[in-house]
């Protein structure tokens, strides 16, 4: 008979149901955790990488954190101005203006300007190169080539080009994670400028041995130092350093420097618009 | 001076001669006896069975390299072994299309899709000898007699056991069993020559006695136990060590480097549960030989029992730290 | 015969240069001293381009109290000080001098030998750390430091590192078979440091009779019990000898003395026994120059300073198949990127080989054969620790004992797989290193 078959089945596997039905709705009623909505919202709001950019180990925490103290100083790097807008209309704050800035790599010595030292063969990490030697390249304070910067980076900016780190500018974030991941310091924040100059040399050797090791090495002539109207170039350590917030990028300091292959670079970056909102 | 190139790598700067291909070809090397024998008994179907599951293993890893775009492994040696082993584990009648289909769940299945090697569970040939035997039962069950003249087949010692007990065992032979003279799958036969296989591995230090004795010992002692209470329904330890897959088993199968734990400790536990559950499944199980079954059930516990280890370790230091 | 309990290794041995004796090198005629030659801090140089100098002056003052005084190897002109490469793969302040063949000792060094018996501890200390003496097995600890150990810490065990486990290296080996004499006597030093109270040994491995014959010959009556260990790599690591020669066992974290121990090279006994009693600071040393790329290995005495390309030359030159160049030995040793690279205090060996691995070592995955775990001195999990840092787990990797790792390198030489265990278990403690030098900034 059919309800013979029926019956049990449907009555044992009902009433487990209903017996798990009801412990999960006690569990959900003990367990329960109350959260802000206003988290939750922010949380959609926020580019969710958690590239670790404004100092919270999460997108999420960061949100947390804001609802909490409706600190107005608080930024996220990465979401730029817009996303400060959009915070600041949601809780109802005015959100302070986040500065944007951009990944800088100072050094151009790739496979063509710096010349080689001892081939390396092992593991392709620039962190295990440094532990057999200075590195590949005759520098030691450039760029080893290695990408151990790139599994560093959310934002896929990153790559290798012709022996050396090339970034790209329309995907970098400023979230500035990979610069702690470069064993010879490298890669630098600069603040977004429609025109930026900055020195690409690392070179922290004598003019003479730069010089030999490098085609587009700063040799801490001083020429640039002398050129520039507005005082914005020192030399630190054998190199010459553009201080961003006096330079007005003028580029009289790019007609006069005689490396082979000009050490002073100028990009112009893409300031995203503030008036979004 | 003249100029020289020079290389930098990091120490140290001598390697041992061992390498995967070393350790691969030595374990084909070993199978070499075994594998001769079978041919010398059951003759050219043998030999054709051991040339297929080889070709088709080699033949799949290479696809699934080129597939998976992966540096080529086909000729490091391990699918060598795995095919070696596979034509091992099934009777010198079975049509070769299902050899390669073995070869295809050994290569593809259980390794490749893994994660390829290093990385795979199960012993891969073990998983394709399951596969067969679930899936053609009577193929895989159909033993030819040794020096047959036309397709004479019978029913191995361990499945006469089975099905017809102790008395139906009355003419067998433990000689016969020792030179491989009996039904079986290829390797399943001659335990001499898988011995003398094992020895060349001990003696390069490929394998360590851990795992073979124990699992041998402990399926020994438990059959041992039943026979001591009842001879004449329990075979005798010796006909258990000298007939079915053991000895392949615990020598070769076994103490796969990829599917056997880490620790010494591990290892016994490991052996002794591949035992147990040998002689759990010859003596009471649905099936008349056990030896797959225990090493793969024991297979899947290997992760733990490492973890067993490690999480000692760390366990250690953490202590360590908190007291420091 | 005495041994390590765990794990250890066995690679081929090649001792080229075993029987051959050691021959002096004339000093060439120019020669590098780097500011760091030792463990801690550079050196401060104290002398400028154009300066006149004498062999033994001090040209580099010891910076910080783990730090080494250098010394000019000859006598002759500075030519430059600044940055050049170091054997030890980077680069390092040097001081250049351009020889002038006169190798004149300065004032009051190099005396006739004095009975030490008649000094203070005090001053025996000082005299070594005059002569700015430091570990010449390898690392480089300044002696003076080691040997003046915490009050709390009683030593009664000293070991002279007779081991020489690397393969190719026979420097010690020559040492203690023509200089007996002089090893015993710089043993003798050390132990008068510690009242008497302190056991000496000499450890030898089993492959050296000639060594062990000679050191017995020269102990008689001493006090001093020769050793003869098994021969197996690397048994002359510290905490390894004092496992095969006491029985105990130096936990992570812990040093020597923790365990009443004290271990000296060889090398570094005979450059005590030249420091306190004739007053010669360590300006030159023993070194294997080896391998099958050199037209006549040889073990040889140069003076600190010296370029591998002169030190090449002398040897016959190098053939065209050169594609490595090692300081130290094949297995803790350090590949050079250039031959311009001078010797130091820790200079014991230099090979020239043809590594034809190099072109096949592809890193395969591992197939958990245990072979590393077997061959570990320290008793880790070196596939474990190479994984982890491969994924820079390093919290984890700390967890499995990073730190505990002596990187003898025993595990990659065994690894079937050819993974570069020990590289990535030293990469995993660069990132460890810097995560907390990060921190602290």
């Amino acid at each position: 008979m059919i309800s013979e078959a029926f019956i049990p089945a449907v009555t044992s596997l009902g009433s487990l149901a209903l017996i798990l039905g009801i412990i999960i709705y006690f569990v959900s009623k003990k367990f329960y955790v109350a959260e802000d909505p206003m988290v939750t919202i922010i949380n959609g709001i926020l580019p969710g990488v958690n590239c670790g950019a404004c100092a919270y180990p999460s997108c999420n925490q960061f949100a947390e954190e804001l609802v909490r103290t409706k600190d107005t100083t608080m930024t996220c790097p990465v979401g730029g101005a817009d996303l400060a807008a959009k915070l600041g209309e949601s809780l109802g704050i005015e959100m302070a203006e986040p500065k944007p800035v951009t990944c800088a790599v100072i050094c151009q010595g790739n496979s063509d300007n710096a010349r080689a030292s001892a081939e390396y063969v092992g593991i392709q990490d620039c962190w295990a190169a440094m532990q057999a030697f200075a590195g590949p390249k005759q520098c030691r304070h450039s760029c080893l080539g290695l990408g151990s910067c790139i599994a560093w980076c959310d934002f896929n900016a990153m790559r290798i080009e012709n022996g050396l780190i090339v970034i790209d500018k329309d995907l970098c974030t400023g979230c500035g994670a990979c610069v702690p991941a470069c064993p010879t310091g490298v890669l630098v924040m600069q603040q977004k400028k429609a025109e930026r100059i900055f020195i690409a040399c690392n070179s922290h050797d004598r003019g003479a041995d730069t010089k030999r090791a490098c085609d587009a090495g700063c040799t801490a002539c001083q020429k640039c130092v002398k050129v520039c109207p507005e005082e914005a170039i020192v030399i630190e350590n054998f190199v010459a350093r553009i201080i961003q917030e006096k330079c007005t990028a003028c580029g009289k300091c790019l007609e006069v420097c005689p490396s082979k292959v000009n050490c002073i670079v100028l990009e112009k970056d893409m300031v995203k618009s503030t008036n979004a909102s | 001076m003249e100029p020289v190139k020079l290389k930098v790598s990091y120490a140290p700067f001598v390697r041992s001669k061992d390498s995967i291909e070393s350790v691969m070809y030595n374990v084909a090397l070993a199978l070499f006896p075994a594998t001769a024998m079978s041919v010398y008994y059951f003759g050219i179907p043998a030999l054709l069975v051991t040339i297929t599951a080889i070709a088709s293993s080699v033949g799949f890893e290479w696809l699934t390299d080129k597939i998976r775009k992966k540096p080529d492994s086909c000729l490091d040696g391990s699918a060598v072994v795995t095919g070696l082993l596979l034509a091992l584990n099934v009777p010198s009648s079975l049509p070769l299309w299902m050899v390669v289909v073995g070869s295809f769940v050994a290569i593809v299945v259980t390794k490749h899709l893994f994660g390829g090697l290093g990385f795979n569970i199960f012993n891969p040939a073990l998983v394709a000898r399951v596969f067969l035997l679930i899936s053609f039962p009577v193929a895989m069950t159909s033993w030819a007699v040794p020096f047959a003249v036309d397709m004479q087949t019978a029913a191995s010692p361990l499945g006469i056991l089975k099905t017809d007990g102790m008395a139906a065992l009355s003419n067998f032979s433990y000689m016969d069993a020792l030179l491989g003279k009996t039904g079986g799958s290829l390797g399943e036969t001659s335990v001499l020559a898988l011995l003398f296989g094992a020895a060349w591995l001990f003696y390069k230090r490929y394998i360590t006695i851990s795992i073979p004795l124990s699992f041998i010992a402990s399926t020994l002692a438990f059959t041992g136990i039943f026979y001591l209470i009842d001879p004449t329904t329990y075979a005798s330890p010796l006909f258990h060590f000298l007939t079915g897959g053991l000895v392949l088993g615990a020598f070769f199968m076994a103490t796969d480097m990829v599917t056997s734990p880490l620790s010494l400790r591990g290892q016994l536990l490991f052996g002794i549960g591949c035992g147990l559950l040998t002689a759990v499944i010859r003596l009471w199980g649905g099936y008349p030989e056990g030896v797959s079954f225990a090493i793969l059930i024991m297979n899947s516990l290997v992760p733990l029992l490492d973890k067993w280890d490690l999480d000692e370790i760390k366990a250690k230091k953490q202590k360590s730290l908190t007291t420091a | 015969m005495k041994t390590f309990t765990i794990g250890g290794i066995h690679p081929p041995e090649s001792k080229l240069t075993a029987s051959k004796a050691i021959e002096k090198m004339p000093v060439p005629s120019e020669i590098v001293v780097s500011m760091s030659q030792h463990l801690g801090k550079p050196a401060k140089p104290l002398v400028k381009v154009g300066e006149e100098v004498k062999k033994g002056q001090r040209i580099g003052e010891a910076d910080g109290f783990i730090s080494a005084h250098v010394h000019a190897g000859t006598s002759g002109k500075v030519k430059s000080v600044k940055s050049v490469p170091h054997p030890g793969g980077n680069y390092s302040l040097s001081v250049t001098i351009t020889t002038d063949g006169e190798d004149a000792w300065a004032e009051g060094l190099n005396t006739a030998p004095i009975d030490w018996k008649g000094l203070s501890k005090e001053s025996i200390i000082e005299r070594i750390k005059d002569a700015g003496i430091v570990g010449m097995g390898g690392a480089g600890f300044p002696s003076s430091v080691k040997l003046s150990p915490p009050p709390d810490k009683t030593i009664d065990t000293i070991i002279l590192n007779g081991a020489e486990c690397e393969p190719f290296l026979t420097a010690d080996h020559r040492v203690m078979v023509e200089s007996a004499e002089e090893v015993i006597k710089g043993l003798e030093i050390i132990t008068s440091l510690f009242q008497g109270k302190a056991k000496p040994f000499i450890g030898i491995e089993a492959n050296k009779p000639d060594a062990i014959a000679a050191m017995k010959k020269a102990a008689k009556g001493t006090g001093i019990e020769i050793v003869t260990l098994e021969t197996k790599y690397p048994q002359g690591a510290e905490k390894q000898l004092i496992n095969a020669i006491t029985g105990r066992t130096i936990e992570e974290g812990q040093l020597p003395f923790d365990k009443g121990c004290l271990v000296h090279n060889i090398g570094t006994a005979v450059a005590i026994y030249d420091a306190v009693s004739c007053n010669r600071p360590l300006v030159e040393r023993v070194l294997t120059v080896s391998g099958m790329e050199i037209s006549s290995a040889r073990n040889i005495r140069a003076v600190i300073g010296t370029r591998f390309s002169d030190i090449a030359a002398f040897s016959g030159g190098i053939s065209e198949k050169t594609n490595q160049v090692i300081t130290g030995g094949p297995m803790m040793g350090r590949s050079q990127f250039t031959l311009e690279v001078p010797i130091t205090k820790t200079t014991s060996g230099i090979l020239f080989i043809n590594n034809a691995g190099l072109e096949s070592s592809r890193e395969r995955t591992c197939i958990r054969c245990g072979k590393c775990i077997d061959a570990c001195p320290q008793g880790l999990e070196p596939w474990l620790l190479g994984n982890e840092a491969q994924f820079r787990r390093l919290d984890e990797a700390e967890l499995y004992g990073l730190a505990n790792c002596t990187e003898c390198g025993s595990c990659t030489f065994v690894c079937p797989s050819k993974r570069e265990l020990v590289h990535w278990i030293k990469y995993a403690k660069a990132l460890v290193n810097n995560r907390k030098q990060r921190k602290t900034a």
